[in-house]
């Protein structure tokens, strides 16, 4: 099997791994941002049901979420079952707002008490001084914990070939089973490279444009 | 603004609840349109067995990419031995087979969450197995070999040479049986490898002296023109006869009688011969030749029997 060959079918591997990759960010992004809210409530059983929930989500790992969301209807007899890229999406998503909402927290967490008061001497309401004054300050302040996140995202896509959705190892791995050739494997580590290597580029210039207040 | 972002938010949220409870109250209604592989909606007590796979005129095969049985050609199209016999056994079962590639050590798992329907990919039988897996006539016969360096093939003529090597396996095949109750090889430094292929490379990096797989796979694996070939498959392990079949889930009985029923077919009318012959595996052959066609006769028991095999009838 030629270079151009295995890159080729490594390319359709990669290509799973970007659809994991941007489904996931794009909506546990606004999801973790819910789940902050529960697990800073004022109500206490929504509190705790919150933090109780991601208690779980962290305390386990993803790959055992996946298989449980993928075979467990089936296995409780359900008659309901995801298909497999579905059930990877699931898992991910659920896993990584878990993750993020704890990043907001924290960020939220940061801002000054004397910021609400002041908003609430200008007369703004409680949901007018989290979007317009503390929110952006959030977003500042968490961008580097957040790069971490994402760039572990990259990374633990793989995961998905545990119930052998094809992304970029699970193809690598194809490859090395079907035709006795080994390289392919260390291969996807150049694929990888590249991808953090945008990512951590676009990072550094979000924080350079929101570091205005610096120089 | 602020009560639309609001807004946008609470939705998020009240899908996110809809989902949790649609996994148990709308059931029926959410597997229709999650899920490709379900059946459209018949939930009657006849939705079993032959039934399930009948109704949605599909038969999902749970397969793993290893040569030769199942594997994916240059152009990307799944082939091999298995997936020739499949296609043949399913055109006379009237279903379209569907392949998915499964990890091998979820196999009982997807059979009992129905993600797959059957496993067909040289499945060996063995007795632990049939605690969970309903087995088809057996089909195919397989031995396990020992794969070296070519450089040291001489140093191992017989299993006692190999005493206190390192010796890679897949954890759970066959191979590990024969480490484990082999007087000499039960002393080796016992590497548990995933798969067959990481044996194969445990050996090709060095890390392992030697490895036990499948003969197939070995044979496969050490042509010419792959990474393996500087690799020497040895046969100097004492086999106990080793055969593969279908499996399917335990409560399938129907499914599977209808399965040797279709086996039975293909092998009489001499196309599974052809597609053996194509794979240079018509000689480990368990049905359809000339000299085994008594143990078909078997086949429509419904029980995970396996057929005498004459223990003269060499392996590929």
């Amino acid at each position: 099997m030629s270079f151009l060959e295995v890159t080729k079918s490594l390319s359709q591997g990669f290509g799973v791994t970007l659809l994991i990759f941007g489904i996931t960010l794009a909506v546990s992004i606004p999801l973790g941002l819910v789940i902050t809210f529960g697990s800073m409530s004022k109500i206490p059983p929504i509190k705790w049901l919150t933090k109780f929930f991601v208690w779980i989500i962290r305390g386990t790992p993803l790959m055992l979420q996946i298989v449980l969301i993928f075979y467990g209807p089936g296995l409780m007899h359900w008659n309901f079952q995801f298909n497999r890229m579905t059930a990877v999406l699931v898992a991910f998503i659920i896993n990584y707002s878990c993750y993020f909402s704890e990043i907001y927290r924290g960020g939220i967490e940061s801002i000054p008490k004397g910021q609400y008061e002041a908003g609430q001497v200008l007369g703004m309401t409680k949901s007018q001084i989290f979007f317009k004054v503390v929110l952006f300050q959030v977003i500042k302040r968490i961008v580097p914990p957040m790069g971490n996140e994402i760039i572990t995202l990259v990374k633990d896509t793989s995961l998905a070939r545990v119930i052998t959705v094809t992304e970029l190892v699970k193809a690598a791995e194809n490859i090395i089973a079907v035709k006795g050739i080994i390289w392919p494997l260390f291969y996807v580590g150049a694929f990888y490279l590249i991808f953090t290597a945008l990512i951590t580029f676009l990072l550094h210039l979000a924080e350079k444009k929101m570091n205005y207040y610096s120089n | 603004m602020k009560k639309k972002i609001l807004a946008i938010f609470a939705s998020a949220a009240m899908c996110l609840g809809l989902c949790g409870c649609g996994n148990t109250a709308t059931s029926s209604a959410t597997s229709s349109t999650a899920d490709t592989t379900s059946t459209s909606g018949s939930t009657s007590s006849d939705n079993t067995d032959w039934n399930y796979i009948k109704n949605k005129g599909e038969m999902i095969i749970g397969i793993t990419y290893n040569m030769p049985m199942n594997y994916q050609d240059d152009n990307g199209e799944t082939t091999g031995f298995e997936t020739e016999f499949t296609k043949a056994v399913c055109e006379k079962l009237g279903v379209t087979p569907k392949f998915q590639v499964i990890e091998w050590s979820k196999k009982e798992m997807e059979l009992k969450a129905k993600t797959i329907d059957v496993i067909w990919n040289g499945l060996t039988v063995t007795e632990e197995r049939k605690e969970n897996i309903l087995f088809s006539t057996s089909y195919l016969k397989n031995k396990q070999v020992t794969v070296v360096k070519a450089e040291n093939a001489d140093k191992y003529p017989d299993t006692a040479s190999m005493a206190n090597i390192s010796i890679a396996f897949e954890s759970g095949s066959a191979g590990e049986d024969i480490i484990k109750n082999d007087t000499a090889l039960k002393n080796c430094k016992q590497i548990n490898c995933e798969a067959q292929k990481d044996a194969m490379l445990e050996v090709k990096s060095g890390t392992a002296d030697a490895c036990i797989v499948d003969y197939t796979l070995a044979k496969a694996f050490t042509k010419e023109g792959t990474d393996y070939s500087d690799l020497k498959v040895l046969e100097n392990i004492q086999n106990t006869d080793e055969e593969y079949a279908i499996g399917a889930r335990l409560e399938d009985k129907e499914t599977i009688s209808k399965i040797n029923a279709a086996i039975d077919e293909v092998a009489k009318d001499g196309t599974l011969k052809a597609i053996a012959e194509k794979y240079d595996l018509a000689d480990a052959l368990l049905v359809g030749g000339e000299s085994t066609t008594s143990d078909v006769s078997a086949v429509s028991a419904a029980e995970s029997e396996v057929s005498a095999v004459s223990s003269e009838s060499t392996a590929a």
